[in-house]
Order: structure tokens, then C-alpha cells, then sequence
């Protein structure tokens, strides 16, 4: 054999040295990847596991306070498809097939999908369960069977502003979805894939095996009766007075929790992308700003009240007008209201007697009670896109932005900032914050693992105030312009509002108005304040008329399903021609039909059965009802009662 | 040439079991979870590769044993066999097709692939070819031309197959086995830029190829495609930082990396035992590596000396392309990383191969 010539040792040593910079090279590439760029690389890992749906934890469901569900999810058998790993692509799509059913060709189209994973649109989608099983059974590379879950609103479009809705990997996009997405969507897993597949765990306990965190129930504070009469009335006053919107608000004034909150035109969460974004982008009770109008004037009220600038008893006269440095400001009433009480002049709402009561406050004393009554500033519910309003500011005051500001004019506020405001005024001065959030609940164990600490910010008036501010506004519904939110027995006190709406060159539109109400029951311990405003109804368009009569609607069938005890030391309301007086039933039992034929009660009579005299009646004897309503007559023939 | 024999390398000796123990470890920690549902056992390619193991290092000392004389014999009937094999191989419904090429020979587990006996045997003929006394690499038509056409003739059966894995290690060994026995540098360097050309045409004919190497300059391009395996490589990689998530800790070989224990098996080791594992790692690669060169530098007579080049520069380039792959460093292609990718048979040839590297370090002067 040859020996080795000197050139082959020469060159065998370069390639040594070539093989130990290589070497090097290689390290330091890796460190390079590892040290410099770990932490990058790290959370880029994380972001990658929290992509898969199969990773992600089940989403919490919303419920009502009284824990009937309003979003969760559904969930079904699919089939999930990682491309990547099928290396038999068209023996995979045929076993597919074979199972599902379905065309061969179009399943291999998703299984040589360029993307990290596919859902198996169609016939992989909600599969039965014995299909599923047999798939698991089969074991294919790169076919996982897992629950494909979508978010479900049982109703539709109710309280859909409030809910939001999620996007296509259940995140949260809008609404509550949005804002307490992180405590709804939990915390994801790392599960293997063969072990997800089986739904085993691994035998090994080195194995890492986290499973994923479900996220936690949220429980409102929205009572879901309460938001159905809300919904009816506003869909009813969509149909009957065609406005460009309409919308409500439903709060309990002591402690802040909304009972109920929408607005129309709506959407369903779970097609949102079917509607106009400027619809389902705008929460309008939180969002959309405007000038308040009468409502406002409360606040002025119950700012003079607290110091002392008025008593209600004392005279005011209204020739219609009011001469502020040249201006004339103008009562809604033509000639005015004439001779007045203060209490009058807040039951008539009387423009001249609100200017007269800001000139007795001063500039100073009225914007301060403006801003501490919370307008000018977010009431910080817990949903997103809420508006601050405009106030005037202080150096730009004169007397004329003065007097209109004392009655809700030139301030523009959101419909939230209104509820709160009036729900200080009566509640003994607090200024809560407004929430939808009640509780966080385990959805496994029903626990409830974090209540919501109602807060009160400050207190703006005393409950002395508040208390007049409760009866004067009681008189407004009881004799004034409010009558027809009026309901019997529950006490309703509230404001009217009509305010016209500012055009785009800053003008007021003609014929163009904002009507609105804000009511508030049982006048003695308010336990519900309502606030409807309609957006330019056709036809008429006063707060009074149209919006009033929807908040009677809402706060009688609310109060009535809470269960508030109806009150006896009502103020009566005023007989006019425009109203309907209430009347208590006869008792009529245990009487004889001829008898009362020939008597003369103005109640219709219907009967039912056969006999002559009565053994039941409906309304029960004692009940008030508005006159004119029909009472119903049960029949039989009595002869133990004797005559 | 028969003198008194020492003792086979001893640095060789602890750092392959070293390496193999390394290996066996990784592969049950990569493969576990899918060995368990796949077979029922999550030991079951961990157990196999311990078996290849155990098996190749028993051939490994068997090798260490056997004359330099009949390897000399037989390397030109083995690369002989070696040609007929990788034409056979070619013929539909003989060549079993995996992983998409027609590589491989046999039945189910008894099935081998003609191209890795072709490297060993490869390394054999031309050290032999090259140790004829009469034969002058440094002349181009009677030298350098004939070495670079078998070479060149292997490497064209491979790529018919097609394995560009496989080709490249075994064009990389034969050209530093050329270079070595001290080829013309105008004839390397000529044969380089033909090589660039050939490299090129081959790239561009084949579409996957391109996205193969585009993907490597820029993964995110594609991240659901071509770049899937880089990016899915590098999250492995990245996290483990310097010391690791820890053993039998990653998420990568869960689901989102391909074959995690086989050409993968190194990202998933730098995934759990971090910088400080790979550093380990590539130091007994290296320590390997140099004792194999020196054996080759110590080496009696030139036959030694260039399949101990040979066995080495294979091992080194099968590293090197390997780690190179899955660090983002080279473009992708599939090879294995010796000692530690799973993968029976080609695992118990690597360590014949290393048992000839031991044979021969018994006879070297000092």
C-alpha cells in the first residue's frame, strides 16, 4: 500500500480546522437564536398554543342576575385538519370520505391546504357522534376530532349592544364580549395532540399535561324581564312612531345596576357582520350625546334646593317670556304660565321659572352642581365607546348660556350621564356608578368567586333635598306634564324632555327632536329610574306624549315583576280631559246579576257561566283600575248564602 | 503493515455511548405521547432505538476486529452491489415509496436503503482507487475526471429517487475525500463553479426545492407552508434559552413539529435542555470529529488515512447539515442527526462505520 504523501496530511489538517469553524459557526448561530432571540421566540411560542381552538379554554357564559343565560357556547364534533402533517394527502381524504360521506375531491382540497390547520368545512362540521368516534378510532395523522364551539345568543337581538359578540376564534370584539374578555375566555392549555385526541392523559407524569382553564361565568346585573319589557316598548314605539331611534335605560338608582338597557335599531351578536356597522358600533344609551332638554332641568332643582335659593311654595309669574341681557327666552307655553308656585312651575316646566332659579344659583354655583352631578365626564360604566358630552365652559358662560343651561339647553350629555344624574337626585344625594358586571361565578362549582363592590362616589345633595326633589317630581307625573307615565299605586315621579336636535352647521334642524323622559318609582324609596329617549318620532313630538307613557309602561311592569309592594299615599292624579281616572272595583260578590244590572256602575260587565248570582270576580273587589275597564263575572247559583 | 495493535480510540469509545445515550433519551421524550396512542406504549421507539443501539455497538466492536486486508478486498464489490441496488430501487413496486421518494429495499422492518450502504462503500472504493500506485488524482482525465464520474454516477441514482439529503452527504464526503488525496485546486474549483450550475438547474426543476430555499431566507413569507417546519423548528429552539423548558417539558414535539424524533430530534433537545444541552452536545460531535481526523493524520498507509477521512468527513457533514437545517442556518432537507435521530438500520450502519474508524485507530504510529 502507498504511504501517505505530506500534501494529504496538509490538507486533512485544513479540513480540521475548516470542521472546527464550522462547529463554532453552528454554536453560535444557536446561541444566537437561544439567548439573543429566546425571549422573542418564547412568547412567540405562547401566541402560536393560544391560536388553536383546540388549546383554548371553554368561554364563560353571561347570565342575568338571576342566572338565566343570555350568551354561551355551542358546541359540536368537528373535524380539524393540520395539512402539515398529513403526508398521505389523497389516502387521508379517501378515508375521510369514506366516513363523512361527501365528495372525495373536495376533502383533499382542504387536507392539501397550505395553513397550519383547517376546519372541515361542511361535512366535518357537526358531525354525530358515532362518526366522531369511529375517526378517534382510526387514528389519522393530522386529523384531530375536537369540539368546534361558536357563541350562542338565545335571544337574539336582546341587549345586543350590551353582550358585544365575538369574533371568528370566540374572542371578544365588542360590548361585554370585549370588555371582560379576559376573565370570559380563561386561560388556554397545552394538551398533546394524541392525548387531546383520545381525551386520555398521558401515562407518563413527566408529561405535561395543563389542561385548559375555562373562563368564569359573568353575571349581570340586567334582570332579563325587565329588558324584555324594555325591548317590547321600544320594538312597540319603533312600529308606532317610526324615529330614527329610540332607546332606554333601565337602573336601579341606589347602588347603579342597569336592570335593563337597549336601543333600536339593533342586531343579533351572532350575525353582526349582516348589519350596518354604524349599528351595531354605536351603544346609543352610553353613546350617543345630545341636549337633554327638560330633564336637565332637575338637576337646576335639586341645586337650588340644596342651597336654599327657593322654597316651593313661594310665587313666581311667567308672562311667557323671560329678557336675558336682550335675549327673550321664551316659554314652551305661549302666554305663559302666568301666575305660579315654584312647585307649578317645576309641574309645568316652566322655562322663565328654571331661568329665574339659575339666576338665583349664579354661574359658579350652577356649573358646579353640573359637574358634580357627574355630566362632563364618563360615568365610568363597564362597556365600551361611552361619550363625555360638552358643557360650556366657564369663561364662555354669559348670562344667556346661563339661563338656557338652566333649562337643558346648549349642554350636550349622554342618556347614562341623565340616569345617573336623576338617580343622585333621589336617592339622597350618592353618585353611584353605573354597572352591567354583578358577579364572577365559577362555572364549574356555581361559586361565586368575585362580587362587584357598588361604589359611591360622593354625595351632591342631602336627603332632605332629595326628598323634595322625589315629591315635586312626583307632582310633574301626578298633575303636571309627565301624567301619562302615571301608574297607579307605584308612586312614579319624573321629568319630560324635548330638546330640538343641532344639524351639522350647528344650527337646530327644524322639526327635528329629541323626545324624552326620565321617571323614577316609588317616589318614597325610588327602587327603579327609567329613561326612554325617541329620536325624532313622526307626528308628535313631545317628551309628554311619546315617551312618557313608555316609561309608565316599563316601571309598571318592572316594579310589578320585582315584586315592590304597590304604595296607598299616592298623590292623586289630576282629572283632564286627556286622562283616564283610576277607579277601584265594586264588590260585586255574592250579589244578584238583575241587582246589578239595574244599578249604575259605569263598568262593562262580562259574564261567564250560567246562574244569577256572582261567585267570583276579575279584578278582585278593591282593585284600581282605569275607568272604563271591563270586569268579569263568574256565575253560578248561590243558595247557601241566604236571603 | 501488521504490527502489534493497540487499543481502539477510547475518546471515540465514551463519547459515541455518550451520544447514543443522549439519543435514546430524546427520542422516548420526543416520541412518547405519540408512540403511547399510536402503538400503546410510550416506549416504543425509544425501545427500538435502544435495540438498534445495543445491536450497532456489538457490531461496532465486531468491526473493530476485522483485517484492514478484506476491507481493502471488498470495497470494489461492495460499490459494485451498491449500483445494482440503487438502480433496482428505482423500479416501481420494487423501491418502497417513503416520505415521498422510492428509496428504500425490502419488507416492513426488514426494509434497508441502498443509498446509505452506497456512502460507506462509496468511501471504501475511491480510498482505494486513490491508494493504487498508479493512479494520479492530480492528473485531470486519468485522475480527478474518473473519481469526481462514480461519484457523479451515485449521486445522479440518488437524485433519481429522489434523496437530495442523502446526494448532498454523499457528493460532500467524495469531494473532501478528493480535495484530501490532493486534487489540482483549478480542478476543485472548476468542478465548483459546474457544481453551482448543476445545484442551480436542480433547484429551479424542481418547485419545492425553491420554496425550500426562499423559505429559508425568508420563513414568514409562507409561515403555513414551506416556512412551517423553520418556524415550527425555531419556537422549539428559541424557548429553551439556556437552560432548557427542561426533559420531556417541550410543546413543540406535541402536534406542531413534524417527526419530532427523527430529522427534528435536535430542536426538540435544545427545546428541553436549552443551550447548555446543545453545547454538550456539539462538543462530543466535536470531540468525535477530531479524534476521527487524527486517526486519519496517525494513520500507517494511505487507505487508512482516507476512509478514516472518509467515515469522519461523513459524519462531520451529516451534523453540520443537520443542526445547520433546524437552527435556520441551511436551507431545509431531510436529514437525520447521527447517533440521536431515531431511525433502526441506518443507525446501526453509522456505528459500523465508526467500529471501522476504531479498527483503524488501533494502528497508528505513536
Amino acid at each position: 500500500m502507498r504511504a501517505i504523501q505530506s500534501i494529504v496530511k496538509k490538507r486533512l489538517f485544513v479540513v480540521l480546522i475548516i470542521a472546527v469553524l464550522v462547529m463554532f459557526t453552528l454554536i453560535g448561530r444557536l446561541s444566537y437564536v437561544q439567548l439573543a432571540q429566546g425571549e422573542w421566540w418564547a412568547q412567540k411560542a405562547e401566541e402560536l398554543g393560544s391560536r388553536d381552538a383546540d388549546f383554548l379554554a371553554k368561554r364563560g357564559m353571561i347570565l342575568d342576575r338571576d342566572g338565566k343565560k343570555i350568551a354561551y357556547n355551542i358546541s359540536t364534533p368537528s373535524v380539524l385538519l393540520f395539512p402539515a402533517m398529513i403526508k398521505d394527502k389523497a389516502g387521508t381524504a379517501k378515508k375521510l370520505a369514506e366516513v363523512l360521506g361527501g365528495d372525495e375531491k373536495k376533502i383533499l382540497e382542504f387536507v392539501s391546504k397550505k395553513e397550519s390547520k383547517v376546519w372541515l368545512k361542511g361535512v366535518g362540521q357537526k358531525i354525530p357522534e358515532g362518526k366522531a368516534k369511529i375517526l378517534q378510532g382510526m387514528q389519522l395523522p393530522g386529523v384531530l376530532i375536537t369540539e368546534d364551539s361558536k357563541r350562542y345568543y338565545p335571544y337574539g337581538t336582546m341587549a345586543a349592544h350590551m353582550l358585544g359578540f365575538t369574533g371568528g376564534d370566540n374572542q371578544g370584539l365588542a360590548g361585554l364580549e370585549l370588555i371582560y374578555d379576559k376573565q370570559l375566555s380563561g386561560q388556554k392549555g397545552y394538551i398533546s395532540f394524541a392525548s387531546n385526541a383520545k381525551g386520555e392523559r398521558m401515562p407518563d407524569s413527566k408529561e405535561e399535561f395543563i389542561a385548559p382553564k375555562p373562563g368564569k361565568d359573568l353575571r349581570l346585573t340586567l334582570d332579563l324581564d325587565v329588558q324584555s319589557i324594555i325591548e317590547r316598548e321600544l320594538d312597540q314605539a319603533m312600529a308606532q312612531y317610526k324615529p330614527e331611534s329610540v332607546l332606554a335605560i333601565a337602573m336601579d338608582p341606589n347602588n347603579g345596576e342597569i336592570l335593563g338597557m337597549s336601543s333600536k335599531p339593533s342586531f343579533r351578536p351572532d350575525e353582526y357582520q349582516t348589519t350596518d356597522s354604524l349599528i351595531y358600533n354605536r351603544n346609543l344609551p352610553i353613546w350617543k350625546t345630545y341636549e337633554p332638554g327638560s330633564t336637565f332641568k332637575i338637576i337646576t332643582l335639586a341645586a337650588a334646593l340644596e342651597e336654599k335659593k327657593v322654597n316651593l311654595t313661594e310665587s313666581f309669574h311667567d308672562p311667557g317670556y323671560v329678557m336675558v341681557s336682550g335675549a327673550r327666552l321664551r316659554c314652551w307655553k305661549k302666554g305663559g304660565h302666568g301666575h305660579e308656585s315654584f312647585l307649578e312651575v317645576v309641574e309645568n316646566s316652566c322655562n322663565p321659572g328654571f331661568v329665574e332659579l339659575g339666576n338665583r344659583l349664579g354661574k359658579n354655583k350652577l356649573l358646579d352642581y353640573i359637574n358634580r352631578f357627574g355630566f362632563g365626564k364618563k360615568t365610568g360604566i363597564d362597556l365600551n365607546g361611552e361619550a363625555k358630552g360638552i358643557l360650556f365652559k366657564p369663561e364662555r358662560m354669559g348670562p344667556v348660556e346661563q339661563a338656557t343651561t338652566a333649562f337643558g339647553q346648549g349642554v350636550s350629555v349622554t342618556p347614562i350621564q341623565q340616569v345617573r344624574a336623576v338617580s343622585a337626585a333621589v336617592n339622597g344625594g350618592k353618585m353611584v356608578v353605573p354597572h352591567v358586571m354583578r358577579e364572577w361565578v365559577d362555572p364549574d362549582s356555581g361559586k361565586v368567586l368575585e362580587a362587584y363592590q357598588p361604589k359611591v362616589e360622593s354625595t351632591v345633595i342631602s336627603e332632605a333635598t332629595s326628598k323634595m326633589v322625589r315629591e315635586s317630581l312626583e307632582s310633574v307625573v301626578a298633575k303636571g306634564t309627565g301624567r301619562k307615565a302615571f301608574v297607579d299605586g307605584y308612586r312614579v315621579g319624573g321629568k319630560t324632555g324635548t330638546a330640538q336636535k343641532v344639524g351639522p352647521n350647528g344650527g337646530y334642524l327644524p322639526n327635528n327632536h329629541i323626545v324624552s323622559f326620565i321617571g323614577f318609582a316609588p317616589a318614597d324609596d325610588p327602587k327603579i329610574v327609567v329613561y326612554v329617549a325617541v329620536d325624532n318620532p313622526q307626528g308628535i313630538q313631545f317628551g309628554g306624549v311619546v315617551a312618557a307613557p313608555i316609561v309608565g309602561n316599563i316601571i309598571g311592569d318592572s316594579l310589578r315583576h320585582m315584586g315592590v309592594p304597590k304604595r296607598k299615599n299616592q298623590i292623586p292624579p289630576e282629572d283632564t280631559p286627556l286622562t283616564t281616572p283610576i277607579v277601584e272595583t265594586p264588590d260585586l260578590i255574592g250579589q244578584e246579576l238583575d241587582k246589578i244590572r239595574n244599578s249604575l256602575f259605569d263598568f262593562p260587565l262580562k259574564t261567564v257561566g250560567k246562574g244569577n248570582v256572582v261567585i267570583d270576580q276579575i279584578p278582585a273587589p278593591g282593585e284600581r283600575v282605569k275607568k272604563g275597564s271591563s270586569i268579569q263575572l263568574y256565575l253560578g247559583d248561590k243558595t247557601e248564602i241566604g236571603d | 503493515m501488521q504490527k502489534t495493535k493497540k487499543s481502539p480510540d477510547f475518546v471515540i469509545v465514551v463519547a459515541i455511548l455518550l451520544l447514543l445515550t443522549i439519543g435514546v433519551m430524546m427520542v422516548y421524550s420526543a416520541s412518547a405521547s405519540m408512540a403511547f396512542h399510536k402503538y400503546g406504549d410510550s416506549f416504543y421507539f425509544a425501545k427500538r432505538q435502544l435495540l438498534f443501539a445495543a445491536l450497532g455497538v456489538f457490531f461496532m466492536f465486531l468491526v473493530t476486529n476485522v483485517d484492514r486486508k478484506k476491507l481493502y478486498d471488498m470495497a470494489k464489490p461492495a460499490v459494485i452491489i451498491c449500483f445494482i441496488l440503487l438502480v433496482i430501487v428505482l423500479i416501481p413496486g420494487v423501491g418502497i415509496w417513503r416520505n415521498g421518494a422510492r428509496s428504500w429495499l425490502g419488507i416492513g422492518a426488514f426494509s434497508i436503503q441502498p443509498s446509505e450502504f452506497t456512502k460507506l462503500a462509496m468511501i471504501f472504493f475511491l480510498a482505494k482507487l486513490f491508494s493504487q500506485p498508479t493512479f494520479q488524482i492530480g492528473r485531470f482525465r486519468k485522475g480527478f475526471l474518473p473519481a469526481m464520474g462514480i461519484l457523479g454516477g451515485a449521486f445522479g441514482l440518488i437524485m433519481c429517487q429522489p434523496d437530495l439529503g442523502t446526494g448532498t452527504v454523499l457528493v460532500g464526503t467524495g469531494i473532501l475525500l478528493i480535495f484530501v488525496a490532493g486534487a489540482k485546486m483549478k480542478h476543485l474549483g472548476g468542478f465548483a463553479l459546474l457544481g453551482v450550475a448543476g445545484f442551480t438547474g436542480l433547484v429551479l426543476e424542481a418547485t419545492y426545492r425553491i420554496k425550500r430555499i426562499t423559505s429559508f431566507f425568508d420563513p414568514w413569507s409562507d409561515p403555513q407552508g414551506t416556512g412551517y417546519q423553520l418556524i415550527q423548528s425555531l419556537y422549539a429552539i428559541g424557548p429553551g434559552r439556556l437552560l432548557g423548558l427542561g426533559f420531556g417539558m417541550s410543546r413543540q414535539k406535541h402536534l406542531y413539529l413534524p417527526e419530532p424524533h427523527t430529522d427534528f430530534i435536535f430542536s426538540i433537545l435544545s427545546e428541553e435542555l436549552g443551550f447548555l444541552g446543545i453545547t454538550i452536545v456539539i462538543t462530543l460531535f466535536g470531540v468525535l470529529i477530531w479524534r476521527g481526523y487524527r486517526t486519519a493524520i496517525r494513520a500507517q498507509d494511505l487507505f487508512s488515512c482516507l476512509v478514516a477521512t472518509g467515515i469522519t468527513s461523513m459524519l462531520m457533514i451529516q451534523v453540520v447539515i443537520n443542526i445547520g437545517v433546524v437552527s435556520g442556518t441551511f436551507p431545509v432537507t431531510g436529514i437525520t442527526l447521527p447517533f440521536l435521530s431515531y431511525g433502526g438500520s441506518s443507525l446501526t450502519l453509522t456505528l459500523v462505520a465508526v467500529g471501522i474508524l476504531l479498527n483503524l485507530s488501533r494502528n497508528t504510529n505513536r
